[in-house]
């Protein structure tokens, strides 16, 4: 078959994926967003390449099937360290996360050039519910509103407004768990009025938020502070990549995630905190001052950069006596909003380069071994558990921008207390819904 | 003439524009249902997307009557000021004046910022 020169120009092109995370995956996201040949988007509308990356809980199968069905023909699902749809002859599978870019460049290309064909649709092609629509633009009411076209109703339950008393049709729908503004695995249910949250309510807890094995390390034995601390700033280095994604913010953000796989103690960021400075951030995407902030309580229940973010100088590091030996003292901010804690990210990098520097020097090792404090928080006795149903008490009444970048400085899901690596025994529950204080 | 020329160039447009509409569209399938459902990251909506919204656009209201009112009055004193000499253009100093203060106050309530 002639390959017209339309494929073999589409054949050339990055491949557009959409990455749906599962459980205990770590950064492929990050890993595919610097990989030549590969696009990411936001929305399966704009891929051609569906990656199914990390453990897809049974249940949420249908949440899946979903996105599955929603990429434009011609399309390809790449499975990686999960089990694919019985549905699907012949499944790509990938589970190395190393090769998994260059497998979905040469999917991609195969598929554009016509070498293999499009997958299945898993959902019939059918209405999800069926036509009930009357009156003259089938919304089956009087005037604008009212009746169950397709099956659902308008959007006409009003609830008091949050914001001026203008009060508007609510409109509820449930988000996640796979949209790659939200921690992965997070459904929530949310009302919406205009664009103001009205309520958010966690259906589905994120999975356990994933480490680097040197955290697990520490727990064990003395490790080098020096990588430690680069593991520390690599980790706070990718939520800010992640937060300058949804921002809105594409290049910076790629140039903040090429930081952290260059990262050694001789980096600096001071470049960056000038660029995200002079570029306007703190002043045109971010929310203004006092948006977003927890109260005193909320801040401890989180720990790590967002308790000290609010003012509470917690941190496992002040105990350590080598750490005290570099002059360490936790950095704080008092603010406790969701600009004090992107600010504090960048922080708390500074100071973790700083240290991995003095470190560096001296070859010091960590002195405690039964406490230590990771990038999401202390992890001692008690670990970081899950967070996330503090956010049906922030985000009401923030704006759906506001809401999706505090949402973006919130590190709400549990630690997951096994590495990478690791086999687990399978129990009742997802990850992130084992973690308890 | 001129009539049969005009609606032979309007038929002409009309489907040159429905042939470029048609083009881009030939042999393209249709999508399916599950397609055309919003994309919540596999949520599914409660209600439809059809709702009434209001854009909340007060302040700037408020400007495009400060500015409209000034221009309606300008345009007839543009006519008439250099007959009415000073006395009109210390009028449209005084109307100037007094429309100010609402664009300092729209200014002060942040329509210039953009959000």
């Amino acid at each position: 078959m002639a390959v017209s020169w339309q494929r073999r120009l589409a054949a050339r092109a990055p491949a557009a994926v959409f990455l749906v995370e599962g459980a205990r995956i770590g950064p492929v996201r990050e890993t595919l967003a610097l990989s030549p040949g590969i696009r990411l988007v936001d929305t399966p509308r704009h891929a051609s390449v569906l990656v199914v990356a990390g453990d897809v809980p049974t249940g949420w199968r249908d949440d899946l099937r979903r996105i599955h069905d929603q990429l434009p023909a011609p399309f390809v699902s790449v499975w990686c360290c999960c089990e694919s749809f019985e549905a699907l002859c012949n499944p790509i599978r990938n589970d190395a996360v190393e090769a998994l870019p260059q497998g979905v460049v040469e999917t991609h290309r195969e598929l554009m050039l016509g070498k293999r064909d499009s997958a299945p649709r898993l959902l019939p092609d059918e209405p999800p519910n069926s036509w009930e629509g009357l009156g003259d633009d089938g919304h089956g009411g009087e005037g604008m509103m009212g009746g169950t076209p397709y099956g659902r109703p308008m959007a006409m339950n009003m609830q008091d407004d949050l914001r001026d008393g203008l009060t508007l049709d609510t409109l509820t729908f449930r988000l996640g768990p796979f949209h790659s503004a939200l921690p992965p695995g997070l459904q929530a249910e949310v009302s919406l009025q205009g664009d103001l949250v009205q309520t958010w309510t966690v259906t589905r807890k994120p999975f356990a938020s994933v480490v680097e094995p040197i955290f697990h390390a520490a727990r064990q034995e003395p490790v080098p502070i020096v990588e430690i601390e680069l593991a520390r700033a690599r980790h706070h280095l990718r939520r800010l990549y992640r937060g300058l994604w949804i921002a809105g913010w594409p290049r910076l953000a790629e140039r903040t995630l090429r930081m952290a796989g260059q990262l050694s103690p001789n980096s600096d960021i001071a470049g960056l905190r000038y660029t995200l400075e002079r570029g306007g951030l703190w002043r045109l995407a971010l929310p203004e001052p006092g948006r977003g902030a927890l109260d005193e309580a909320q801040a401890r229940q989180l720990g790590g950069p967002a308790a000290r973010a609010a003012g509470i100088d917690d941190d496992l590091r002040s105990q350590d006596a080598h750490y005290r030996r570099l002059g360490f003292a936790p950095t704080c901010r008092e603010a406790g909003d969701t600009a004090a804690r992107w600010q504090q990210w960048l922080d708390e990098i500074e100071q973790s380069l700083v240290l991995a520097g003095q470190a560096a020097r001296h070859d010091l090792k960590t002195a405690e071994a039964d406490a230590v404090e990771t990038p999401r928080g202390p992890w001692a006795d008690a670990f970081p558990h899950d967070m996330s149903d503090l956010l049906g008490e922030v985000l009401p009444g923030l704006e759906w921008s506001e809401a999706l970048l505090t949402l973006a400085s919130l590190d709400v899901a549990a630690l997951d207390l096994h590495p990478l690596g690791e086999t687990r025994l399978p129990g009742p529950g997802h990850a992130g819904q084992k973690g308890h204080a | 003439m001129a009539l049969l020329t005009l609606s032979f160039i309007l038929l002409v447009t009309l489907g040159l524009g429905l042939l470029l509409q048609w083009l881009p569209a030939r042999g393209s399938l249709k999508p399916t249902y599950p397609q055309r459902a919003p994309f919540l990251g596999g949520g599914s909506p409660d209600t439809h997307a059809w709702n009434r919204y209001h854009i909340r656009y007060y302040p700037m209201t408020l400007l495009l009557i400060a500015f409209e009112m000034e221009m309606m009055f300008m345009y007839p004193w543009a006519v008439v000021f250099i007959e009415k000499g000073t006395m009109a253009v210390m009028e449209m100093g005084m109307f100037l004046a007094i429309l100010s203060v609402g664009i300092v106050y729209a200014w002060r309530e942040g329509v210039f910022r953009w959000q």
